[in-house]
Protein backbone atom coordinates (compact mmCIF):
# COMPACT_ATOMS: atom_id res chain seq x y z
CA UNK A 1 0.00 0.00 0.00
CA UNK A 2 1.51 3.30 -1.09
CA UNK A 3 2.01 6.36 1.12
CA UNK A 4 -0.81 8.24 -0.64
CA UNK A 5 -3.18 5.30 -0.23
CA UNK A 6 -2.35 4.98 3.46
CA UNK A 7 -2.94 8.68 4.09
CA UNK A 8 -6.22 8.52 2.12
CA UNK A 9 -7.31 5.56 4.22
CA UNK A 10 -6.41 7.35 7.46
CA UNK A 11 -8.32 10.43 6.32
CA UNK A 12 -11.31 8.27 5.39
CA UNK A 13 -11.19 6.54 8.78
CA UNK A 14 -11.08 9.93 10.52
CA UNK A 15 -14.15 11.05 8.60
CA UNK A 16 -15.93 7.77 9.45
CA UNK A 17 -15.13 8.02 13.16
CA UNK A 18 -16.20 11.66 13.20
CA UNK A 19 -19.54 10.68 11.63
CA UNK A 20 -20.06 8.05 14.32
CA UNK A 21 -19.14 10.55 17.03
CA UNK A 22 -21.59 13.09 15.66
CA UNK A 23 -24.29 10.43 15.59
CA UNK A 24 -23.50 9.54 19.21
CA UNK A 25 -23.92 13.18 20.13
CA UNK A 26 -27.36 13.29 18.54
CA UNK A 27 -26.52 15.00 15.23
CA UNK A 28 -29.24 13.60 12.93
CA UNK A 29 -27.43 14.91 9.87
CA UNK A 30 -24.63 12.38 10.47
CA UNK A 31 -26.89 9.44 9.68
CA UNK A 32 -28.25 11.22 6.63
CA UNK A 33 -24.69 11.55 5.33
CA UNK A 34 -24.01 7.87 5.94
CA UNK A 35 -27.23 6.97 4.17
CA UNK A 36 -26.44 9.14 1.17
CA UNK A 37 -22.97 7.58 0.89
CA UNK A 38 -23.99 3.95 1.11
CA UNK A 39 -27.62 3.68 0.01
CA UNK A 40 -26.88 2.63 -3.56
CA UNK A 41 -24.19 0.12 -2.56
CA UNK A 42 -26.35 -1.51 0.10
CA UNK A 43 -29.38 -1.65 -2.17
CA UNK A 44 -27.36 -3.25 -4.96
CA UNK A 45 -25.83 -5.79 -2.64
CA UNK A 46 -29.25 -6.67 -1.23
CA UNK A 47 -30.63 -6.92 -4.76
CA UNK A 48 -27.85 -9.22 -5.96
CA UNK A 49 -28.16 -11.45 -2.91
CA UNK A 50 -31.95 -11.58 -2.78
CA UNK A 51 -32.70 -11.41 -6.49
CA UNK A 52 -35.77 -9.29 -5.98
CA UNK A 53 -36.27 -5.54 -6.11
CA UNK A 54 -38.94 -5.33 -3.44
CA UNK A 55 -37.05 -7.58 -1.12
CA UNK A 56 -33.91 -5.54 -1.74
CA UNK A 57 -35.80 -2.41 -0.66
CA UNK A 58 -37.04 -4.14 2.52
CA UNK A 59 -33.56 -5.46 3.28
CA UNK A 60 -32.05 -2.02 2.70
CA UNK A 61 -34.49 -0.47 5.18
CA UNK A 62 -33.70 -3.08 7.81
CA UNK A 63 -29.96 -2.83 7.24
CA UNK A 64 -29.99 0.94 7.67
CA UNK A 65 -32.12 0.63 10.78
CA UNK A 66 -29.38 -1.58 12.21
CA UNK A 67 -26.74 0.86 11.04
CA UNK A 68 -28.63 3.69 12.76
CA UNK A 69 -28.89 1.77 16.02
CA UNK A 70 -25.26 0.73 16.13
CA UNK A 71 -23.47 3.60 14.39
CA UNK A 72 -22.58 5.08 17.76
CA UNK A 73 -20.54 1.98 18.60
CA UNK A 74 -18.50 2.16 15.40
CA UNK A 75 -14.94 2.51 16.65
CA UNK A 76 -12.95 2.89 13.44
CA UNK A 77 -11.24 -0.51 13.56
CA UNK A 78 -12.32 -0.92 9.95
CA UNK A 79 -13.67 1.55 7.43
CA UNK A 80 -17.33 2.48 7.64
CA UNK A 81 -17.78 0.91 4.22
CA UNK A 82 -16.63 -2.56 5.29
CA UNK A 83 -18.48 -2.18 8.61
CA UNK A 84 -21.75 -1.46 6.79
CA UNK A 85 -21.15 -4.23 4.26
CA UNK A 86 -20.59 -6.65 7.12
CA UNK A 87 -23.91 -5.66 8.69
CA UNK A 88 -25.57 -5.94 5.29
CA UNK A 89 -24.15 -9.37 4.46
CA UNK A 90 -25.02 -10.78 7.89
CA UNK A 91 -28.52 -9.38 7.73
CA UNK A 92 -29.13 -10.70 4.22
CA UNK A 93 -27.84 -14.14 5.22
CA UNK A 94 -30.04 -14.16 8.30
CA UNK A 95 -33.19 -12.96 6.53
CA UNK A 96 -32.77 -14.95 3.35
CA UNK A 97 -31.85 -18.19 5.07
CA UNK A 98 -35.03 -18.26 7.12
CA UNK A 99 -37.26 -16.67 4.56
CA UNK A 100 -36.91 -18.20 1.17
CA UNK A 101 -34.31 -19.01 -1.47
CA UNK A 102 -34.14 -17.06 -4.71
CA UNK A 103 -37.46 -17.55 -6.41
CA UNK A 104 -37.45 -14.85 -9.03
CA UNK A 105 -34.76 -14.70 -11.69
CA UNK A 106 -32.72 -11.56 -11.48
CA UNK A 107 -33.50 -8.92 -14.04
CA UNK A 108 -37.23 -9.67 -14.34
CA UNK A 109 -39.74 -6.98 -13.61
CA UNK A 110 -37.74 -4.24 -12.05
CA UNK A 111 -40.84 -3.02 -10.23
CA UNK A 112 -40.25 0.25 -8.49
CA UNK A 113 -36.50 0.01 -8.75
CA UNK A 114 -34.91 1.55 -11.76
CA UNK A 115 -32.19 0.00 -13.85
CA UNK A 116 -29.18 1.88 -15.07
CA UNK A 117 -26.63 0.57 -17.52
CA UNK A 118 -22.92 0.79 -17.28
CA UNK A 119 -22.70 3.00 -20.37
CA UNK A 120 -25.85 4.99 -21.02
CA UNK A 121 -24.40 6.48 -24.20
CA UNK A 122 -24.95 3.19 -26.10
CA UNK A 123 -27.78 2.94 -28.60
CA UNK A 124 -31.08 1.08 -28.02
CA UNK A 125 -30.00 -2.11 -29.83
CA UNK A 126 -26.72 -2.25 -28.03
CA UNK A 127 -28.53 -1.60 -24.75
CA UNK A 128 -30.96 -4.41 -25.48
CA UNK A 129 -28.09 -6.83 -26.17
CA UNK A 130 -26.29 -5.65 -23.05
CA UNK A 131 -29.47 -6.07 -21.01
CA UNK A 132 -29.86 -9.59 -22.37
CA UNK A 133 -26.25 -10.45 -21.55
CA UNK A 134 -26.66 -8.86 -18.17
CA UNK A 135 -29.75 -10.94 -17.51
CA UNK A 136 -27.88 -14.13 -18.41
CA UNK A 137 -25.02 -13.28 -16.09
CA UNK A 138 -27.41 -12.27 -13.32
CA UNK A 139 -29.31 -15.54 -13.62
CA UNK A 140 -26.04 -17.47 -13.54
CA UNK A 141 -24.93 -15.50 -10.50
CA UNK A 142 -28.19 -16.29 -8.74
CA UNK A 143 -27.48 -20.01 -9.19
CA UNK A 144 -24.10 -19.91 -7.48
CA UNK A 145 -23.75 -21.19 -3.93
CA UNK A 146 -24.24 -18.21 -1.63
CA UNK A 147 -20.64 -18.18 -0.33
CA UNK A 148 -19.30 -17.88 -3.90
CA UNK A 149 -22.00 -15.42 -4.93
CA UNK A 150 -21.19 -13.13 -1.98
CA UNK A 151 -17.50 -13.12 -2.84
CA UNK A 152 -18.04 -12.48 -6.57
CA UNK A 153 -20.62 -9.75 -5.93
CA UNK A 154 -18.37 -7.97 -3.44
CA UNK A 155 -15.41 -8.17 -5.81
CA UNK A 156 -16.83 -7.69 -9.30
CA UNK A 157 -19.92 -5.62 -8.63
CA UNK A 158 -19.01 -3.64 -5.54
CA UNK A 159 -15.31 -3.47 -6.33
CA UNK A 160 -13.95 -4.33 -2.88
CA UNK A 161 -10.35 -5.48 -2.52
CA UNK A 162 -9.58 -9.00 -1.31
CA UNK A 163 -8.56 -7.57 2.05
CA UNK A 164 -11.85 -5.69 2.42
CA UNK A 165 -13.84 -8.77 1.40
CA UNK A 166 -11.98 -10.83 4.00
CA UNK A 167 -12.96 -8.25 6.62
CA UNK A 168 -16.59 -8.15 5.51
CA UNK A 169 -17.00 -11.92 5.41
CA UNK A 170 -14.82 -12.57 8.43
CA UNK A 171 -12.59 -15.06 6.61
CA UNK A 172 -8.94 -15.18 5.58
CA UNK A 173 -7.68 -13.69 2.32
CA UNK A 174 -6.83 -17.18 1.05
CA UNK A 175 -10.47 -18.16 1.46
CA UNK A 176 -11.58 -15.03 -0.38
CA UNK A 177 -9.18 -15.81 -3.23
CA UNK A 178 -10.50 -19.34 -3.48
CA UNK A 179 -14.19 -18.36 -3.30
CA UNK A 180 -13.85 -15.71 -6.00
CA UNK A 181 -11.96 -18.08 -8.31
CA UNK A 182 -14.38 -20.94 -7.80
CA UNK A 183 -17.38 -18.65 -8.13
CA UNK A 184 -16.11 -17.24 -11.40
CA UNK A 185 -15.26 -20.69 -12.67
CA UNK A 186 -18.73 -22.05 -11.88
CA UNK A 187 -20.36 -18.98 -13.36
CA UNK A 188 -18.37 -19.34 -16.57
CA UNK A 189 -19.39 -22.99 -16.81
CA UNK A 190 -23.06 -22.09 -16.23
CA UNK A 191 -22.99 -19.42 -18.93
CA UNK A 192 -21.32 -21.76 -21.42
CA UNK A 193 -23.98 -24.40 -20.83
CA UNK A 194 -26.74 -21.88 -21.33
CA UNK A 195 -25.26 -20.40 -24.49
CA UNK B 1 6.58 -23.07 -14.42
CA UNK B 2 5.68 -26.17 -16.39
CA UNK B 3 2.24 -26.96 -14.99
CA UNK B 4 -0.80 -24.99 -16.19
CA UNK B 5 -2.01 -22.20 -13.99
CA UNK B 6 -4.75 -22.93 -11.47
CA UNK B 7 -8.10 -21.13 -11.66
CA UNK B 8 -7.18 -19.39 -8.44
CA UNK B 9 -3.94 -18.09 -9.92
CA UNK B 10 -5.72 -16.85 -13.05
CA UNK B 11 -8.45 -15.18 -11.00
CA UNK B 12 -5.95 -13.44 -8.71
CA UNK B 13 -3.90 -12.44 -11.76
CA UNK B 14 -6.96 -10.76 -13.31
CA UNK B 15 -7.51 -8.84 -10.07
CA UNK B 16 -3.79 -8.06 -9.65
CA UNK B 17 -4.13 -9.40 -6.10
CA UNK B 18 -0.81 -11.23 -6.03
CA UNK B 19 2.71 -10.27 -5.14
CA UNK B 20 5.11 -8.77 -7.65
CA UNK B 21 7.30 -11.85 -7.91
CA UNK B 22 4.38 -14.20 -8.47
CA UNK B 23 2.90 -11.81 -11.01
CA UNK B 24 6.15 -11.89 -12.97
CA UNK B 25 6.26 -15.69 -12.80
CA UNK B 26 2.68 -16.00 -14.09
CA UNK B 27 3.37 -13.52 -16.89
CA UNK B 28 6.32 -15.66 -18.04
CA UNK B 29 4.15 -18.75 -18.03
CA UNK B 30 1.32 -17.04 -19.91
CA UNK B 31 3.74 -15.84 -22.60
CA UNK B 32 4.72 -19.42 -23.24
CA UNK B 33 1.37 -21.22 -22.77
CA UNK B 34 -1.48 -20.63 -25.28
CA UNK B 35 -3.85 -22.83 -23.24
CA UNK B 36 -3.53 -20.68 -20.11
CA UNK B 37 -3.69 -17.50 -22.23
CA UNK B 38 -7.01 -18.65 -23.60
CA UNK B 39 -8.32 -19.42 -20.10
CA UNK B 40 -7.11 -16.03 -18.92
CA UNK B 41 -8.89 -14.27 -21.75
CA UNK B 42 -12.08 -16.20 -21.01
CA UNK B 43 -11.83 -15.24 -17.32
CA UNK B 44 -11.30 -11.58 -18.25
CA UNK B 45 -14.34 -11.59 -20.55
CA UNK B 46 -16.47 -12.98 -17.75
CA UNK B 47 -15.26 -10.36 -15.28
CA UNK B 48 -16.00 -7.60 -17.80
CA UNK B 49 -19.50 -9.02 -18.31
CA UNK B 50 -20.17 -9.10 -14.57
CA UNK B 51 -18.87 -5.57 -14.15
CA UNK B 52 -21.00 -4.29 -17.02
CA UNK B 53 -24.13 -5.71 -15.49
CA UNK B 54 -26.91 -3.31 -14.78
CA UNK B 55 -26.87 -1.66 -11.38
CA UNK B 56 -30.18 -1.30 -9.65
CA UNK B 57 -31.01 2.18 -8.48
CA UNK B 58 -32.96 2.36 -5.24
CA UNK B 59 -36.60 3.48 -5.55
CA UNK B 60 -37.00 7.21 -5.06
CA UNK B 61 -39.06 6.89 -1.90
CA UNK B 62 -36.69 4.44 -0.22
CA UNK B 63 -34.79 7.21 1.54
CA UNK B 64 -38.06 8.55 2.92
CA UNK B 65 -39.12 5.08 4.08
CA UNK B 66 -35.78 4.42 5.78
CA UNK B 67 -35.92 7.74 7.61
CA UNK B 68 -39.51 7.06 8.67
CA UNK B 69 -38.40 3.63 9.99
CA UNK B 70 -35.56 5.25 11.86
CA UNK B 71 -37.90 7.76 13.48
CA UNK B 72 -40.38 5.02 14.39
CA UNK B 73 -38.06 2.25 15.52
CA UNK B 74 -34.53 3.55 15.45
CA UNK B 75 -34.02 3.90 19.15
CA UNK B 76 -30.28 4.15 19.72
CA UNK B 77 -29.09 1.70 22.34
CA UNK B 78 -27.99 4.00 25.12
CA UNK B 79 -26.33 2.71 28.28
CA UNK B 80 -29.63 3.04 30.13
CA UNK B 81 -31.39 1.06 27.41
CA UNK B 82 -28.70 -1.64 27.49
CA UNK B 83 -29.06 -2.02 31.25
CA UNK B 84 -32.85 -2.20 30.88
CA UNK B 85 -32.51 -4.78 28.11
CA UNK B 86 -30.14 -6.80 30.27
CA UNK B 87 -32.57 -6.98 33.17
CA UNK B 88 -35.42 -7.66 30.77
CA UNK B 89 -33.44 -10.53 29.25
CA UNK B 90 -33.04 -12.01 32.74
CA UNK B 91 -36.80 -12.35 32.87
CA UNK B 92 -37.85 -12.95 29.29
CA UNK B 93 -34.95 -14.60 27.52
CA UNK B 94 -35.53 -18.37 27.90
CA UNK B 95 -31.82 -19.11 27.70
CA UNK B 96 -31.05 -16.71 30.55
CA UNK B 97 -34.22 -17.25 32.56
CA UNK B 98 -33.21 -20.68 33.86
CA UNK B 99 -29.80 -19.41 34.93
CA UNK B 100 -31.41 -16.38 36.58
CA UNK B 101 -33.84 -18.58 38.49
CA UNK B 102 -31.01 -20.83 39.67
CA UNK B 103 -28.92 -17.84 40.70
CA UNK B 104 -31.82 -16.27 42.55
CA UNK B 105 -32.57 -19.56 44.31
CA UNK B 106 -28.93 -19.93 45.36
CA UNK B 107 -28.85 -16.40 46.74
CA UNK B 108 -32.07 -16.99 48.71
CA UNK B 109 -30.83 -20.27 50.20
CA UNK B 110 -27.47 -18.71 51.07
CA UNK B 111 -29.25 -15.74 52.64
CA UNK B 112 -31.49 -18.02 54.71
CA UNK B 113 -28.53 -20.11 55.95
CA UNK B 114 -26.62 -16.96 56.85
CA UNK B 115 -29.62 -15.61 58.70
CA UNK B 116 -29.92 -18.88 60.63
CA UNK B 117 -26.25 -18.82 61.61
CA UNK B 118 -26.27 -15.27 62.99
CA UNK B 119 -27.14 -15.22 66.73
CA UNK B 120 -30.19 -13.13 67.60
CA UNK B 121 -29.46 -9.56 68.58
CA UNK B 122 -30.01 -9.09 72.33
CA UNK B 123 -32.49 -6.44 73.39
CA UNK B 124 -30.87 -3.08 74.04
CA UNK B 125 -29.41 -2.84 77.49
CA UNK B 126 -30.38 0.34 79.22
CA UNK B 127 -27.48 1.53 81.24
CA UNK B 128 -27.64 3.73 84.32
CA UNK B 129 -27.63 6.91 82.26
CA UNK B 130 -30.56 5.94 80.13
CA UNK B 131 -33.69 6.61 82.04
CA UNK B 132 -37.05 5.27 81.35
CA UNK B 133 -39.11 8.37 80.63
CA UNK B 134 -42.45 8.35 82.24
CA UNK B 135 -43.16 11.97 82.69
CA UNK B 136 -46.62 13.38 82.56
CA UNK B 137 -48.18 15.97 80.40
CA UNK B 138 -50.77 17.53 82.63
CA UNK B 139 -52.79 14.58 83.77
CA UNK B 140 -52.04 12.52 80.72
CA UNK B 141 -49.00 10.26 80.63
CA UNK B 142 -46.97 11.12 77.61
CA UNK B 143 -46.28 7.53 76.74
CA UNK B 144 -42.85 8.34 75.37
CA UNK B 145 -40.64 5.45 74.38
CA UNK B 146 -38.17 4.10 76.89
CA UNK B 147 -35.60 6.52 75.64
CA UNK B 148 -36.36 9.84 74.13
CA UNK B 149 -34.26 9.19 71.10
CA UNK B 150 -37.05 10.19 68.85
CA UNK B 151 -37.14 13.73 70.16
CA UNK B 152 -35.59 16.13 67.69
CA UNK B 153 -33.97 13.13 66.08
CA UNK B 154 -31.67 12.76 69.06
CA UNK B 155 -31.40 10.59 72.15
CA UNK B 156 -31.66 12.40 75.47
CA UNK B 157 -30.82 11.22 78.97
CA UNK B 158 -32.05 12.62 82.27
CA UNK B 159 -29.19 14.00 84.31
CA UNK B 160 -31.11 14.85 87.50
CA UNK B 161 -32.17 18.37 86.65
CA UNK B 162 -32.30 18.52 82.90
CA UNK B 163 -32.48 16.50 79.69
CA UNK B 164 -29.08 16.21 78.06
CA UNK B 165 -28.44 15.00 74.56
CA UNK B 166 -26.54 11.74 74.78
CA UNK B 167 -22.84 12.37 74.42
CA UNK B 168 -23.00 15.88 75.87
CA UNK B 169 -23.34 14.80 79.52
CA UNK B 170 -20.08 16.41 80.60
CA UNK B 171 -20.24 19.47 78.40
CA UNK B 172 -21.04 22.90 79.69
CA UNK B 173 -23.51 24.72 77.40
CA UNK B 174 -21.97 27.30 75.12
CA UNK B 175 -25.19 29.31 75.17
CA UNK B 176 -28.45 29.51 77.08
CA UNK B 177 -31.55 30.14 75.06
CA UNK B 178 -34.98 31.11 76.32
CA UNK B 179 -37.89 29.48 74.62
CA UNK B 180 -39.57 32.85 74.04
CA UNK B 181 -36.50 34.32 72.31
CA UNK B 182 -36.22 34.29 68.51
CA UNK B 183 -33.51 31.63 68.73
CA UNK B 184 -35.71 29.54 71.03
CA UNK B 185 -38.64 29.88 68.64
CA UNK B 186 -36.39 28.96 65.74
CA UNK B 187 -35.29 25.78 67.56
CA UNK B 188 -38.88 24.85 68.35
CA UNK B 189 -40.10 25.54 64.85
CA UNK B 190 -37.39 23.21 63.61
CA UNK B 191 -37.82 20.54 66.30
CA UNK B 192 -41.39 20.92 67.55
CA UNK B 193 -41.23 17.73 69.61
CA UNK B 194 -38.73 19.36 71.99
CA UNK B 195 -41.82 20.75 73.71
CA UNK B 196 -42.42 17.27 75.10
CA UNK B 197 -39.33 17.71 77.22
CA UNK B 198 -39.79 21.38 77.98
CA UNK B 199 -43.44 21.33 79.05
CA UNK B 200 -42.83 20.41 82.69
CA UNK B 201 -40.24 23.17 83.02
CA UNK B 202 -37.23 20.94 82.39
CA UNK B 203 -34.24 22.33 80.60
CA UNK B 204 -32.84 20.68 77.51
CA UNK B 205 -29.19 20.61 76.55
CA UNK B 206 -28.54 19.73 72.99
CA UNK B 207 -26.24 20.21 70.04
CA UNK B 208 -27.50 23.05 67.89
CA UNK B 209 -25.67 24.85 65.10
CA UNK B 210 -22.24 23.52 65.99
CA UNK B 211 -22.60 24.52 69.62
CA UNK B 212 -24.02 23.13 72.87
CA UNK B 213 -27.16 25.02 73.74
CA UNK B 214 -29.33 24.91 76.85
CA UNK B 215 -32.97 25.62 76.09
CA UNK B 216 -35.46 26.45 78.81
CA UNK B 217 -38.93 27.91 79.15
CA UNK B 218 -37.94 30.75 81.38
Amino acid sequence: MGVATVSTLIHSLDVDVELAERHRCGDTQAFNEVYARFEEMVYNLAFRLSGNYEEAADLTQEIFLRVYRHLGSFGGRSTLKTWIFRIAINHCRDRLSRWRPLTQPLGDDPGEGEVTYADPSRGPEELAVAADEGRRVAEGLARLPSAFREAVVLRDIEGLSYEEIAEVLGVRIGTVRSRIARGRDQLRALLEIRS
Amino acid sequence: MKRHLSTEQLSSFVDAEIGHAEMRELELHLEACPYCRSRLSSMRRLVVEIRQMERATPPRDLAYQVKAQVVAHGEVRTLERRVRDFFRSLVFDPSVRAATAMGLGTVMVAGFLLWQSVPPVPPPHHGANVLKVSTTFGETPLGLPETTSEVAGREFVWSGDRWVQKGLEWRQPDARVMLASPEGQAMISRHADLMLLLTDGSRVVMRYRLGTVELSKG
